[in-house]
């Protein structure tokens, strides 16, 4: 393992060598899951306790780990950190690179948090071997995406995450998953095709500029790229990213995808896997294709924000509460959307602390409607009424997931959309505005949904009707058989499923009242990354003759609100 | 070099004996009287009318020796040019046709041990249709004289 | 004595002046063709002379035994070029280079695998004897040579030795009407498409006046012929007789219904050779000799390429036989060995070298395991018969998976790397589109190949109302829907099409299974009757021959290790291309 902490610009950084040469972290990050899930596949299928304990250390060892990486983590350093180089195929200058910065460090900490979460909610459903197997070999694909400083390696573990997903899909899932799972993977295999041919030609030409065949985003970054090809260039990443995101035109896979998954898929998906999209776009469209980003802003913007107002009008009129929040989802990620391609550093940290908010508080929302689920079978909202009579406890976390997920300030959600509106509004006044008008959307398709569900008079009798079993996943839950549950009140959440919510519920307020720490080390990379695209943009377009990118887009944004209003 | 003009003769060829294949046929239609009867328009037209169709099977020894024979024949047209230049090959002309006489040769042993020279009842060798029972003696003796016997209930399932 | 006397004038003509002029035969550089030729005889004559019946394995051990002398000899080859550098050979007929050598170690090592997977096959079917061994050999030594040649001549002789013993092999098991039928069909087809490649041999010469590839190429060199008929006629007729060899689309016709027809073992050897061999004196033909006419030729290649990409994939989804869907796929796979040629690159030609290399392992692979799960009888295709496959047979099921993700194109495994190499010369040659397609392909191509793992771990799943995803398998009506996403291959036609495609299959499949009444009850851990897919034939255990084990242990173990380590075989491939 060596240490390189050179980035985008020449900055070089020394001193960062003592201590972290100890233990290769980031490439224990990756490995454990992966080792942990081989060892699972090696263990009999009846020894679920074991396969379970297995499942449980490697989550929680994994996020020791990442714990350990944000102690090492040294903020105010714009950089990768804690690097791990090894060259693995010579010939196509594809090396073993693994590397943490600001962007990618709370995301990796998000994903660590999430997945024994993921774990936990899932693991009373069938065939635990098997989940656990696929839930681990997701998390180290996760990671591996979130660490990878080599293009090609993290191409390879964004692939590597779509055959978990199926298999987590199709096996686990609700009545239409072989449906959604075909979608899912179909269309984001496909989309991906286009980011590999990207990919390759990128490296071709960064090739043929320097003699150089070599993957490494730092390197790949100082490429000189004609317009037309940076454009062409950032269509093809950005296909394959838009749809992992989803982003609003692509998003068609995601409500089916999201609501036919288990609820650890649903997690999953929404919480981390959509993080991939968001983040690729961060690292690799605007670390690479600055100059394709500033003449495509506007309109990756006009997406971002049609997604918001499309995601959330569409979910206020759902009756099913799981696609409402898949959703609400594509709103939210309409604002990550928004955050990215505004371009200011306020608005990039804002679009980063928003990808880990909305994992939180997504996947919250997930597994507390995957609670009422399994108490009543159902996810239709007329069929619910009444719910904080029985479970006043569940009622109350419910309210507080509910409030992040509009951006009630003190909680998590907030902080996000705050630092994202303000900063668009500063380079593009109406796109924020027009977004603002999201969140209203978002608060009145919440709170319709908890009205519901929650308030009124609890309906006499179970509200799934029919005697046929209504949990459609497992006649191998070990849940109370859901007939005899009929008369039966509400239950209350138990012990188990509150400590499965507790990290995230203490994480939602925490961020929500303290994000201090997160941006303090989330800044430098953002505003090194601004820089990077201010110059990088800026020796393409010489005509701009503006001291730097901002400035420009202010510039830029103020004479397009005077057009819009003359 | 490499124009199309050195193969003109060819295509003139071909197409002169299109034209006196299509001739020949036409000429015939248009002049020979069409009276066709039962007898004339029968396969083997030679006055006697047939009292059978002709037996559809054959058995597959005849097809085997018959390619046997091609081989070793094969084999002999290659002797004949080294015969013939054996003087000016020499030893390696000898020792190249003893190659190929051998090769020649183990692909005889290999069908005298299989059987495949044997007439009358087979003896296998090896029970490669093991759960066929069908020798020469059962084929004939199942479909005849007349070759119109039964054919399918000698098939073991 | 005509004959004679006719010789004797030939003679005249031939001595001339000076005698006949020997070539100068150099036993050295054919000795691995030399090693398989030898004892494919020596098999022979021992089979003939035994006393007593020799068991399979003695044919295989030997036959194991043959295909490693000869990968020593190759490789002895490969040092001696490696540091000499190439060399023709027996009257330039040969051209012993990277190139030739790394396909003779391909096919050594093909003919080291490839008994070790059929000896349990054999015996189950009750077909033992030499004659799968020798007909095994005589097929490699004609790959080789053709990997070799550097005469049209010599090419088409080395295709037919390659061919005509895969068409035997092909209706090896004769007691099966569909295996005659196979071979009938492979047959027809072969012979017919043969007749094309000599005609456009003979057309070839007629317009450079040589055979020699060398020649050739340097006529090309001094000449220049735009547009000229017989030269591009010629050119065009080698193309169909080679497209047909490696089933490129227009000439695909006859793969599925041979690879379903023939022994199971034997289509996974016919697969990994006969592309092996078709492909290598492609490469060389058109590489080496027509150069000078890229711009004619690879037009021609990129539609072929995309045509055998998209229909490889699209036809695959809609298949029910195992057999017939591998062989569709690998009809994709054909296509992205395609992307290599059409690039015309040192680059492109080692990319397709290292996708043929690890593909022959895949096939092998991959048909080893269906002919256990067959059955006696080896035909129960059926990919209902995977369900479950998982929870009989753990070792099996997992070895199978490792191989279909792999030919989908996992990551850490040999099948990423492969079509990443070949994707990254298709865009070092500016073909961005066909890559994309090549892409495009290969995402319909990982649904089926996921299906079918998603079939084997369902395992008895409890069947819920609704649609189970394993259900996700296409039924007559659905057949609309590969020309829904041919005619639209954008991103969401392409999802609709297959989800259609999933979609009407759905119903009859599900009623059939309710209407059996088994297996909804839940699990019954561990209780399945083995055979619970169609009918009572049950799967061959793993462990039913160590033989399989070894065989599949190669192929899987080369997978995975070539996978993670792909640095040797690429480095080969690499070397193999610029000693060429």
């Amino acid at each position: 393992m060596t240490l390189n902490v050179s980035a985008y610009g020449p900055i070089v950084s020394t001193g960062l060598d003592s201590g972290q040469r100890a233990f290769p972290y980031l490439t224990a990050l990756v490995l454990v899951p992966a080792g942990a899930a081989l060892l699972v596949l090696l263990l009999p299928r009846a020894r679920v306790a074991v396969v379970r304990a297995v499942g449980f250390a490697a989550c929680t060892g994994v996020l020791g780990i990442a714990a350990a990486v944000l102690d090492e983590f040294r903020s105010g350093y714009g950089g990768y950190q804690m690097m791990s180089e090894h060259p693995w195929v010579g010939a196509f200058g594809f090396s073993w690179t693994l590397g943490v910065d600001g962007i990618s460090l709370f995301l990796v900490l998000m994903t660590a948090v999430l997945f024994p979460v993921a774990l936990a909610s899932g693991m009373q459903r069938r065939d635990p071997k098997s989940f656990t197997f696929w839930v681990l070999l997701l998390e180290s694909a996760c990671l591996g995406s979130f660490l990878s400083v080599d293009l090609l390696l993290f191409f390879l573990f964004f692939e590597a995450t779509l055959v978990p997903v199926y298999m987590l899909v199709a096996g686990w899932g609700h009545e239409r998953r072989g449906y959604a799972a075909a979608k899912f993977f179909v269309y984001t295999f496909a989309a991906s095709a286009f980011m590999l041919v990207g990919i390759l030609a990128l490296v071709f030409i960064h090739q043929s500029q320097t003699g150089v065949t070599t993957f490494d985003i730092r390197q790949l970054a100082n490429t000189r790229l004609s317009g037309p090809a940076n454009v062409l260039l950032f269509c093809a990443f950005t296909a394959a990213l838009a749809v992992k995101a989803p982003v609003f035109p692509f998003h068609t896979w995601s409500p089916d995808a999201y609501s036919e998954a288990p609820a650890a898929g649903s997690v999953l998906l929404a919480g981390v896997m959509a993080k991939l999209g968001t983040y690729g776009i961060i690292r690799f469209d605007l670390g690479l294709f600055p100059h394709a980003v500033v003449e495509l802003a506007p309109v990756l913007l006009t997406l971002g924000v049609i997604g918001i107002i499309y995601g959330g009008i569409v979910a206020a009129v759902q009756k099913d509460l799981k696609r409402l929040v898949a959703f609400s989802s594509l709103a939210h990620i309409g604002f990550i959307v928004v955050g990215l391609f505004a371009l200011t550093g306020e608005s990039l940290s804002g679009a980063v602390i928003q990808m880990v908010n909305h994992g939180l508080y997504t996947a919250a929302l997930f597994i507390l409607i995957a609670m009422i689920y399994e108490r009543l079978g159902t996810f239709q909202l007329p069929k619910l009424r009444g719910l904080q009579h029985s479970a006043p406890v569940m009622a109350g976390v419910f309210t507080l997931v509910m409030l992040a997920s509009i951006g009630v300030p003190g909680l998590n959600g907030f902080v996000g959309e705050f630092l994202i509106l303000s900063g668009a509004f500063l380079t593009h006044r109406w796109w924020a505005v027009v977004a603002t008008g999201g969140v209203v959307v978002a608060a009145v398709y919440l709170l319709w949904a908890y009205q519901q569900a929650f308030h009124g008079r609890p309906l006499p009798a179970a509200v799934s009707g029919g005697s046929d079993g209504p949990i459609g996943t497992g006649s191998a839950d070990p849940g109370p058989p859901t007939g005899g549950a009929k008369a039966a009140p509400f239950r209350e959440m138990t012990w188990r499923e509150g400590l499965v919510l507790a990290p995230l519920v203490v994480l939602i307020v925490l961020l929500g009242v303290y994000p201090r720490p997160v941006l303090e080390r989330i800044t430098p990379t953002v505003n090194q990354l601004v820089l990077h695209a201010e110059s990088a943009a800026h020796a393409r377009i010489p005509a701009l003759g503006r001291p730097g990118l901002t400035s420009y887009l202010h510039v830029a944004g103020a004479a397009r609100t005077q057009g819009a209003e003359r | 070099m490499g124009s199309l003009d050195s193969y003109l003769p060819i295509f003139v060829l071909f197409v002169l004996a299109l034209a006196f294949a299509g001739l020949s046929v036409l000429a015939s239609r248009l002049l020979a009287p069409r009276r066709p009867t039962a007898a004339k328009e029968a396969p083997y037209e030679c006055g006697i009318v047939p009292t059978y169709e002709p037996a559809q099977r054959f058995p597959v020894r005849f097809y085997v020796v018959a390619m046997i024979y091609v081989i070793f024949d094969i084999e002999i047209v290659f002797l004949f040019p080294w015969a013939v230049v054996y003087g000016q090959l020499g030893r390696f002309g000898l020792v190249e046709i003893v190659v190929f006489a051998a090769s020649v040769f183990f692909s005889l042993l290999y069908l005298l041990s299989t059987g495949s020279l044997d007439w009358g009842p087979v003896k296998r060798v090896r029970p490669l249709a093991g759960r066929l029972e069908r020798t020469t003696a059962s084929t004939v003796r199942r479909h005849g004289a007349t070759g119109t016997g039964d054919e399918g209930s000698g098939r073991a399932a | 004595m005509i004959g004679l006397e006719s010789l004797r004038g030939l003679q005249g003509a031939l001595l001339g002046a000076g005698g006949i002029v020997l070539p100068h035969i150099d036993y050295t550089a054919i000795l691995p063709e030399l090693i398989l030729l030898g004892g494919m005889l020596l098999l022979l004559v021992v089979a003939a002379l035994s006393p007593r019946r020799l068991a399979t394995e003695f044919y295989a051990t030997a036959t194991v035994g043959i295909g490693i002398a000869s990968l020593v000899a190759s490789l002895v080859l490969w040092k001696d070029v490696v540091s000499h550098g190439p060399f023709t050979a027996v009257a330039k007929s040969l051209d012993i280079d990277g190139f030739a050598v790394l396909f003779l170690v391909l096919v050594s090592c093909v003919l080291i695998v490839a008994p070790m997977l059929a000896v349990g096959y054999l015996r189950r079917e009750g077909i033992e004897g030499c004659e799968y061994y020798v007909l095994a050999l005589i097929s490699g030594s004609g790959a080789m040579f053709m990997a070799s040649a550097n005469d049209l001549v010599l090419v088409f002789l080395a295709l037919e030795v390659l061919s005509l013993p895969l068409y035997v092999l092909a209706g090896f098991d004769r007691r099966r009407a569909a295996s005659s039928e196979a071979a009938i069909k492979y047959f027809v087809l072969g012979a017919f498409s043969s007749a094309i490649f000599v005609y456009g041999i003979a057309l070839t010469y007629g317009a450079t006046g040589s055979t020699n590839l060398g020649q050739i190429a340097a006529f090309l060199a001094r000449n220049v012929l735009t547009s000229n008929g017989v030269l591009l006629g010629g050119v065009a007729l080698l193309l169909c007789g080679f497209a047909f060899k490696i089933a490129a689309v227009p000439f695909h016709m006859w793969s599925p219904d041979v690879y379903q027809g023939a022994p199971t073992p034997a289509t996974g050897f016919m697969a990994a050779l006969a592309k092996a061999g078709g492909f290598a004196a492609l490469l060389r033909v058109f590489v080496t000799s027509f150069p000078t006419l890229r711009s004619s030729w690879q037009p021609v290649i990129w539609v072929v390429a995309i045509l055998t990409l998209v229909l490889g994939a699209s036809f695959a989804v809609v298949q029910r036989d195992i057999k017939r869907m591998l062989a569709y796929s690998s009809i994709n796979h054909a296509g992205f060995i395609l992307l290599g040629l059409q690039a015309a690159t040192a680059q492109g030609v080692a990319a397709s070298l290292y996708y043929l290399f690890i593909y022959a392992f895949l096939v092998l692979g991959s048909f080893a395991v269906v002919t256990l799960v067959a059955g006696r009888g080896d035909d129960q295709h059926d990919l209902s018969r995977y369900r479950g496959l998982a929870r009989r047979q753990p070792v099996l099921a997992g070895s199978f998976t490792v191989l279909l993700i792999a030919q989908a194109g996992a990551p850490f495994t040999t099948g990423f790397f492969s079509k990443l190499y070949v994707l990254q010369a298709a865009v070092a040659a500016h073909s961005y589109a066909l890559a994309a397609v090549a892409m495009g392909s290969a995402a319909i191509a990982t649904f089926f190949y996921l299906r079918v793992v998603f079939l084997m771990y369902s395992g008895s799943a409890p069947v819920e109302a609704g649609v189970s995803p394993e259900l996700v398998e296409p039924g007559a009506a659905s057949l609309a829907a590969p020309a829904l996403a041919m005619a639209a291959p954008s991103g969401q036609a392409l999802a609709s099409g297959l989800v259609a495609a999933g979609g009407a299959g759905v119903e009859p499949a599900w009623a059939k299974r309710s209407g059996g009444g088994s297996g909804a009850s839940g699990e019954g851990d561990g209780a399945e009757p083995p055979g619970e897919a169609t009918t009572g034939v049950p799967e061959t255990p793993l462990s039913s021959s160590p033989w399989t084990v070894a065989g599949l242990g190669i192929c899987v173990g080369a997978t995975v290790l070539f996978g993670i380590w792909p640095e040797p075989i690429i480095e080969f491939a690499r070397l193999a291309t610029t000693i060429f």
